[in-house]
């Protein structure tokens, strides 16, 4: 199996090349990258919570409407939190 | 992607002792859809209107010209999110240990670049050792 990152390169060049079955126009894909740079110029990854904090904790529903607590969570062992941004 | 990525690697963190959780703000109706074709064996969590990534740091807003663009590709955010304020977290990981501190975090502005799961698992292979 190949490393995530290649398998996300691979998309995104297929995504960028404007080739079906994306189809992507040039100045949508060029507006996208304007869009992360302008997120990456903001300095927007400098405020996100570093090694050596305190994770806040949460309590949020699952994909079944069941609650899932960290704290509990935390209880069993450590814990892996992915932030994922969904159909985007 | 990264969802399969995870779960390919959910085995041996279970194995570890440890847990994964994925949180997105998406409503449960999508999470529930996703996760049923996904297979997956961790649970995707709803942070609803992003409430604990803006904790975590990692809000923020879509530019004007971007929601267009989305909204032509047919997805919007209002929709899948309740957000009609158009905030997304930005991509990361985190691993927390068991006070509660957290040991790696790898966050991201650009979305197409992502940690290797290998090296969340080496992590906690770490913590696993210095106990």
């Amino acid at each position: 199996m190949a490393e995530l990152q290649d398998r996300l390169d691979e998309f995104k060049k297929t995504f960028e090349s404007g080739a079906p079955p994306y189809n992507a126009p040039r100045e949508k894909i060029e507006m996208m990258h304007r869009a992360t740079a302008e997120l990456k110029a903001s300095g927007a990854e400098g405020r996100a919570l570093k090694v050596g904090q305190r994770a806040p904790s949460f309590t949020l529903f699952n994909q079944d409407h069941v609650e899932a607590n960290s704290a509990e969570l935390l209880r069993q062992g450590p814990l892996v939190v992915s932030f994922f941004r969904g159909h985007w | 992607m990264e969802l399969e990525a995870l779960q390919e690697i959910n085995p041996a963190v279970e194995k570890l002792g440890a847990r994964l959780v994925v949180l997105t703000p998406e409503l449960e109706r999508y999470t529930r859809a996703l996760h049923r074709k996904l297979n997956l064996t961790f649970d995707i969590l709803t942070d609803l209107h992003n409430e604990t990534a803006k904790q975590f740091g990692l809000v923020f807003e879509l530019p004007d010209y971007l929601r267009e663009l989305y909204k032509s590709f047919g997805s919007t955010l209002d929709r899948f999110n309740d957000e009609p304020q158009y905030r997304l977290p930005m991509p990361a990981r985190y691993v927390i240990d068991q006070e509660g501190i957290i040991r790696a975090a790898d966050v991201n502005a650009d979305y197409t670049i992502r940690t290797e799961p290998s090296e969340t698992l080496s992590v906690l292979k770490s913590i696993a050792v210095a106990k």
